[in-house]
């Protein structure tokens, strides 16, 4: 009953993880960067919903909609202001630079939302009552998250196969030079790239938020959970992310069940610094390339 | 390029070391305090720059190691009872040695995935402190009695002060000749190509394990200091924001360069405190300050006075792509 309850909300926060997995997955692709400020996005994203729904009263869908609209605009910003400037710079100023924005979203939270400490409540979006399901007690906000996420991931899925978009961006995280060279706009694919991982870290947020509570200072947990997802499927593998998630998510929830309620937090850390010990390639990863 | 003689680099470097240590004497305790913190961050920005600005490793433990030193310290004469004497190197070869047990799996790892091993090690030393009670007193953190120096000075500030003094003086002296030294140019070999530092026969493992050593040892020595100044440690001293401060000093003094490292310290500390009644917007000036130097100054002050100030070269810098190679001291 215990293993039910702990593989259940495991499977909820690793769809979220792993959301935030792709969008990270789809800027490293396409920009070879990896965006530090990512978590921050998500913090930006789950307040700007937060304001809408809970102070404005504006309906769930519609505070969804339009937080996704801003976060992918908060995107471009970072692309427009951190990563078009240094695009040339050595890799260092980009990873620093990422990491000082972030410190600057944060900073920018904690301005308009709320101190150190201070959580922010965001009332469920279904009966918070559990339901039976084979046995097994369900949170309906918990069915929601998970079926919200795997209609991202669906939609990702659709949009990377069949839109023009999509495969430009494919194209571009093949070789930029290549596609520069059959004419696809290589800077506006980086921008949409931005947009496009920001908006999923959003949705991600938004569909967190009701499960447990937002402050300021939940973009770096959340940041590392999702490089745990990365490295576990193998950096830049989008399918891998996806699972890495979901055993990221599992593997926290077992061990705060099973080992101490603080191990919990600690597992995405030991994840990442085993994983890139033992097998830096992630789990799907071919052995002899090693690009580390 | 201005030519006074008052601006060259050692003219500078005496009269700064001699403010320093006649601050005791003019300054009020809380400057005391200040200036004292401003050395600390000396060798925490020293520390950094040889790992980062001249091995060329993009590592984020030093803010672990600089927690490490200071809770070693604090642990060694609170519950060991061990005296200020003992307690302080023995904090800081205890950084050292956890720098070198870093050293070992980061020694496989380059560039991102460094980064993230790094922050991923950061967090989970941050996580030790706050979970290990047994050890480190959990979230309430330890709280230290003034060092006595007793028949040297009445006031516990003022000897740490010098103290404090001395180390650091020693320390830079250290960097300077090291950073000259077959080991500096090893460490900037390997930065700007492992491949060409190998076929010098450079030994990399040789040499990036001292970098992470020696930076190791430096935030070491700085957090056994802070632990007796500060006089508490507490966990939240040692997380994320206290490396982005730390990369704020390395790139707005000039990365890659051991006079940068310094005169970014002392001046972000002084910014720091300026800014102490305003906690809130830290966060986000840091940030802004670190994003603007590395967008459009990313040569930092260093790189500044060396193209108006004649004096302030140093070896083993990195060229600018605008600027010619770098002309050798006429003799």
């Amino acid at each position: 009953m215990l293993l039910a309850y702990l593989l259940s909300s495991g499977i909820t926060s690793g769809a979220l993880y792993a959301l935030v997995a792709v969008g990270l997955v789809i800027c490293y692709r396409t920009t070879s960067h990896i965006n530090f400020s990512h978590g921050e996005l998500f913090m930006v994203g789950g307040f700007i919903a937060f304001s809408l729904h809970v102070l404005w009263g504006v309906p769930y869908i519609p505070s969804l909609l339009i937080a996704v609209v801003a976060g992918g605009a908060i995107g471009l910003m970072t692309d427009r202001a951190v990563y078009r400037t240094l695009i040339n710079a050595p890799p260092i100023a980009m990873v620093v630079a990422t990491v000082a924005f972030s410190f600057v979203l944060k900073g920018i939270g904690r301005f308009l939302w709320g101190g150190q400490g201070e959580f922010v409540p965001f009332p469920p979006i279904a009966d918070p009552a559990p339901v039976e399901a084979w046995g097994i007690a369900v949170f309906p906000q918990q069915l929601v998250v998970l079926a919200g996420a795997l209609f991202c991931m669906a939609l990702l899925t659709l949009f990377f196969r069949f839109t023009r978009a999509g495969k430009t961006m494919q194209a571009t995280a093949e070789s930029p030079r290549a596609a520069y060279l059959v004419g696809i706009r290589v800077e506006r694919v980086y921008a949409s790239t931005w947009a496009v991982s920001a908006a999923l870290a959003t949705v991600a947020a938004v569909l967190m938020a009701p499960l447990t509570q937002l402050t300021p200072d939940i973009g770096l947990g959340l940041l590392l959970k999702a490089f745990a997802a990365t490295i576990l499927g193998g950096l830049g593998n989008m399918p891998g992310a996806i699972v890495g998630g979901f055993l990221v998510g599992i593997c926290e929830s077992l061990a705060g069940g099973y080992v101490a309620s603080s191990a919990q937090e600690v597992a995405a850390f030991v994840i990442i610094m085993i994983m890139l010990l033992v097998r830096p390639t992630g789990l799907f990863g071919e052995r002899g390339r090693r690009e580390v | 390029m201005l030519r006074i003689a008052l601006l060259r680099r050692p003219v500078v470097v005496a009269l700064g070391a001699l403010a320093f240590a006649v601050v005791p004497m003019v300054a009020n305790p809380y400057q005391v305090y200040a200036a004292n913190l401003a050395l600390i961050y000396i060798l925490l920005a020293i520390g950094l720059n040889i790992v980062l600005g001249f091995a060329g490793q993009l590592a984020f433990a030093n803010g672990a190691m600089f927690g490490v030193g200071a809770y070693a310290t604090g642990l060694l004469r609170l519950d060991a009872g061990m005296p200020f004497w003992l307690a302080m190197p023995a904090g800081a070869v205890i950084a050292a040695l956890t720098g070198f047990l870093i050293a070992l799996p980061a020694l496989r790892l380059r560039g991102l995935y460094l980064a993230l091993a790094t922050i991923a090690f950061a967090q989970f030393a941050v996580w030790v402190f706050v979970h290990w009670d047994g050890l480190t007193h959990g979230t309430s953190g330890i709280v230290l009695k003034p060092v006595d120096f007793a028949p040297l000075t009445k006031s516990a500030s003022t000897g740490l002060y010098y103290v404090s003094l001395a180390v650091t003086i020693g320390f830079v002296a250290l960097a300077w000749n090291m950073l000259r030294s077959r080991i500096g140019r090893a460490f900037v070999a390997i930065r700007e190509s492992e491949h060409a530092a190998a076929a010098l026969t450079i030994d990399l493992t040789r040499y990036k394990t001292y970098a992470y050593v020696v930076s190791a040892l430096y935030a070491g020595v700085a957090g056994s200091l802070f632990a007796c100044v500060v006089g508490a440690v507490v966990p939240e001293q040692f997380n994320l924001f206290q490396i982005v401060i730390q990369f704020c000093m390395v790139f707005v003094g000039g990365v890659g360069t051991l006079w940068g490292a310094v005169i970014g310290a002392v001046s972000l500390v002084w910014l720091q405190e300026a800014l102490r009644g305003l906690q809130e917007v830290q966060e986000f000036g840091f940030g802004i300050l670190l994003l603007a130097v590395i967008m459009f100054f990313p040569g930092g002050i260093a790189d500044f006075l060396r193209r108006r100030i004649e004096g302030w070269q140093e070896p083993l810098r990195r060229v600018a792509p605008d600027e010619p190679a770098a002309p050798q001291r006429r003799s």
